[in-house]
């Protein structure tokens, strides 16, 4: 269950690289201007740019070790870069650039088809490292308390809270019962398989149930009366970050505009 | 009279009688050790202090004044009455360890830069001010109890219940947990009242001993009282101390002249045995840190 122990590292550095005690509210700007300048941006200058400030300041910076990130950003990489082939290979109805015989079939290749496959593939690579710098630096409870600030109705903040404390108490249920399952050869053989699968996801099920049972209970046992009022303590932004984050967008801004028709073919 | 359960008796929705007609009193200041095996009605019991179940029958009295279910009064109670649950991850919902124990307080309705205060207070009490944000699933099971101790705490209780509070701990956090415990009836008067089937702890803990048997309350009295009556602990499938067995053991099968009141801890023992050996003082008193010896 790789996957899952995947998100369970991302958020152990959320909480422990070294820009975690910096602003969550400057991060989220930071990390939301540069996602907007890259995905609006017409060429792939700006991406790209955005790309390695968002790397600088992750492995320089939050000391995320570089092997993780590469390793992380490998998946939705691979998806886009897919992605944006089909989208060189089938769009576009100007400047035919060359033709291609596939399965007997004439297939004609357009210069704006491959443009757009690239400038997507840059776009969505910058955009895709803001976000990793946002999920890598900032810890999850500060995220939820700066929604709670920017006013998002208070029964999605509290859901949300209470899903991510208890995402990681089911993750230890599922592992467990799922260890016990295999033990007992409960995964050997394909209609075994189906069979644990389906007895784990309902036990699981069950097992939400009772928890929320009991958490209602113990919270109720502290007072609990409808409202989960929470401490605002978060780390002050400072001013330079805040300066610097709008230099920076209205920067790549100029740049995105003088770089408008710069294409890779 | 701190609390005072009349008659009291309750049946779940399945139809499982959990507690049958008990009655006991207790008075501020003890500390209170709640033994039966597992299914015994112990945390059944628990939850009527607390307001969490109602009786089916019988009465619960807080200071004399029955206790009454509406909200107001309910959190009046557990203001006064705090609760540790068996299981750590019940209580600690919250996203980090300071956002949980801050929980409590804020309810209560304290102004938020006093709320930090008997926060980070609650959490140097147990050890754990350095936790402070980290999420709950970064923390041993150990740490977890700490950290569900500190959430009750910080709204300064004058009674704590705790169900099973050492359970599945390793000697040396039973042993923290324990002395943590002690410490804070002593110095903060805080009455105690835990649930357990630990008898190695209770006589260490208790002053004051309830055993629990099928729903029933078998007997009451202090740790010595009771655990001299080695037939009925162990016809309610619990047993004596270690230390305790071996005495009873070594008197019975070897006829040592053992004192009639067996030792309940090591330190009885210690002094029980120097007796027999015909010191009754250790020669060289060494000053023993203060440790509680577990199981």
């Amino acid at each position: 269950m790789s996957h899952v122990n995947l998100s369970a590292e991302i958020d152990r550095y959320a909480y422990t690289n070294a820009l975690s005690k910096s602003s969550p509210t400057t991060k989220l700007l930071f990390s939301l201007a540069l996602l907007l300048l890259s995905v609006m941006s017409p060429s792939p200058v700006v991406p790209t740019i955005v790309f390695l400030t968002s790397t600088i300041l992750l492995v320089g910076f939050a000391k995320i070790p570089c092997r993780f990130y590469l390793n992380l950003l490998w998946y939705p990489l691979i998806i886009v870069a897919v992605s944006c082939i089909i989208i060189a290979l089938f769009f576009g109805n100007q400047e035919p650039l060359t033709e291609i015989n596939l399965l007997g079939f004439r297939w004609t290749i357009f210069r704006d088809g491959v443009t757009m496959g690239f400038n997507t593939f840059f776009r969505v690579a910058g955009a895709i490292s803001t976000q990793f710098f946002l999920v890598l630096t900032t810890p999850m409870t500060n995220i939820l308390l700066i929604l709670r600030k920017a006013r998002i109705p208070k029964v999605l903040i509290e859901t949300s809270l209470l899903i991510y404390r208890y995402i990681f108490v089911f993750i230890e249920v599922m592992e467990t019962m799922h260890t016990a399952q295999e033990l007992r050869l409960g995964y050997s053989g394909w209609l075994k398989k189906i069979k644990s699968t389906s007895l784990l996801l309902g036990n699981l099920f069950i097992r939400t149930l009772e928890q929320g049972e009991r958490t209602f209970t113990a919270m109720n046992a502290r007072g609990y009366d409808g409202n989960i009022r929470v401490l605002e303590d978060l780390p002050k932004s400072s001013k330079t970050a805040l300066a610097a984050i709008i230099l920076l967008a209205a920067a790549l801004t100029v740049v995105a505009y003088f770089t408008m028709n710069i294409g890779i073919v | 009279m701190l609390f005072k359960l009349e008659n009291l008796s309750h049946q779940y929705s399945d139809g499982t009688l959990a507690l049958d007609n008990v009655s006991l009193n207790f008075t501020a200041g003890d500390r209170i050790a709640l033994l039966g095996t597992n299914g015994s009605g112990k945390t059944t019991l628990l939850h009527h202090l607390n307001g969490i179940l109602q009786p089916t029958s019988g009465k619960v009295y807080f200071e004399d004044k029955p206790l009454k279910y509406d909200s107001k009064s309910l959190l009046n109670l557990r203001k006064r009455v705090g609760f540790i649950f068996q299981d750590p991850n019940d209580q600690l919902f919250a996203p980090t360890v300071k956002q949980d124990v801050a929980f409590g307080p804020l309810n209560l309705g304290q102004p938020p830069d006093q709320v930090q205060k008997v926060v980070e207070e609650a959490l140097r009490t147990v050890g754990m001010a350095e936790y402070a944000e980290k999420p709950p699933h970064f923390l041993s099971l150990g740490q977890k109890k700490r950290v569900a101790l500190a959430g009750v705490l910080a709204m300064q209780p004058e009674v704590l219940i705790m169900d099973e509070p050492t359970s599945n701990l390793d000697p040396r956090a039973t042993s923290e947990i324990l002395h943590l415990l002690l410490h804070l009836n002593k110095e903060s008067k805080i009455t105690l009242l835990l649930a357990t089937h630990d008898v190695d702890m209770v006589p260490i803990f208790a002053n004051k001993l309830f055993i629990l048997n099928k729903g029933k309350l078998v007997s009451e009295g202090s740790p010595k009282e009771l655990f001299s009556d080695a037939e009925l602990i162990r016809s309610i499938n619990l047993r004596s101390p270690r230390i305790t067995h071996l005495f009873e053991v070594l008197k019975k099968e070897d006829g040592l002249p053992i004192d009639e009141q067996l030792p309940l801890t090591i330190g009885d023992a210690r002094k029980e045995i120097l007796r027999l050996l015909g010191q009754q003082k250790p020669s060289s008193p060494r000053k023993r840190k203060s440790r509680v010896h577990g199981s």
